[in-house]
């Protein structure tokens, strides 16, 4: 597929189902109350989902696809992203994990 | 239409929404550097935001098309991924019943997690539906502006920016900041490792496909977690 249709292909479809999801309860089917299972378990899409996004981008180099080895040498960002973790997880803020996330990159960057 | 941006309701939502993108600012910047890094045009990094309109979505989307994966695991994989609208979705309408189609269809756009949040506390504290809801399109209008304008300054200023900086870490960052809090809880803490360890287990498959195979797992494994938690503090 054309790259430039299959990026607009994936806007179009992705946004139409988010809409959608969006929709649902609202408009949908909005005498429907949901399944009490199902609401469990929505529960828990942001952290399975974004955890899943996030470890390939810090364990894997965008170099090497090799978890094994990049687990085996000590790098600067598995290291920054732990202390942002810790800082998200007290002060809630994408603000002061971002100022202090990045510092610490550059720093163990330079460090190291 | 006049008469509604001059409504005391949007006015006061739209207000209310100006802190919160002072915080969404750096995540629709690192929207539009990563759609500039994907080699999209500034057209498509435009549409993307405004179409899509979440920020994880379009992160993922643009991961999985750098990373070369077949358009219908991309859709399957955001799709999954845009399933927590679903729950937003049954949060909010108990408030937006009584209101016209044309107003439902409206705010269920404007549906993201800042605007649900802040829309919540003003429909409790009003009796008017017509007053929370043109509040909510207050804050959902900010938000959508606010998040075209950051992700277009991404778009242009990301090329300026030496790589040496490694800005790409941003993206990570932005997710950790949104996961992080959510570790406060039991069956949350599960999901979120048994995703992770799945993610990198599955490294293997192709097409990405780890994404989303270790999202389900991950999901599952939350559930159960609740449910034997709850069984537990039941005996």
């Amino acid at each position: 597929m054309d790259a430039t249709l299959k990026l607009w292909a994936v806007i179009v479809v992705v946004g139409l189902l988010n809409y959608l999801s969006r929709l649902s309860f609202i408009a949908l089917f909005a005498q429907r109350s949901m399944p009490p299972m199902l609401e469990r378990a929505l529960k828990y899409v942001p952290a399975a989902m974004l955890t899943a996004l996030i470890l390939p981008m810090i364990v894997a180099g965008p170099v090497s696809g090799l978890t094994a080895s990049a687990a085996m040498t000590f790098d600067p960002k598995i290291a920054a992203a732990i202390i942002a973790g810790v800082v998200a997880y007290f002060t809630r803020s994408t603000l002061i994990t971002l100022a202090l996330g990045m510092s610490a990159l550059w720093l163990l960057q330079l460090l190291g | 239409m006049r008469r509604l941006l001059a409504s005391p309701d949007f006015r006061a939502g739209f207000a209310e929404m100006l802190p919160a993108c002072i915080g969404i600012l750096p995540f629709g910047v690192v929207c539009g550097v990563g759609a500039a890094a994907a080699g999209a045009s500034w057209l498509a990094a435009l549409g993307m935001s405004a179409i899509i309109f979440s920020g994880a979505a379009q992160i993922l989307a643009v991961q999985l098309l750098s990373s070369g994966a077949p358009f219908a695991v991309i859709v399957l994989t955001c799709s999954v991924l845009g399933l927590r609208f679903l729950m937003y979705s049954a949060a909010m309408a108990p408030y937006l019943k009584g209101l016209p189609p044309r107003w439902q269809q409206a705010l269920a756009f404007l549906l993201t997690d800042q605007a649900f949040a802040s829309a919540i506390r003003r429909f409790n504290a009003t009796d008017d539906p017509r007053a929370g809801a043109q509040h909510f399109l207050g804050c959902g209008v900010a938000l959508y502006l606010c998040w075209q304008i950051t992700s277009m300054i991404g778009y242009f200023a990301g090329n300026l920016i030496p790589t040496s900086w490694s800005l790409e870490f941003a993206v990570p960052l932005v997710f950790i900041a949104l996961v992080a809090p959510l570790l406060r809880n039991f069956p949350n803490v599960v999901a979120a490792v048994v995703a992770g360890i799945a993610v990198l287990a599955l490294d293997g498959l192709p097409m990405k496909l780890n994404l989303i195979a270790a999202g389900v797992i991950g999901i599952m494994a939350g559930t159960i977690a609740d449910v034997a938690r709850e069984r537990w503090t039941r005996r």
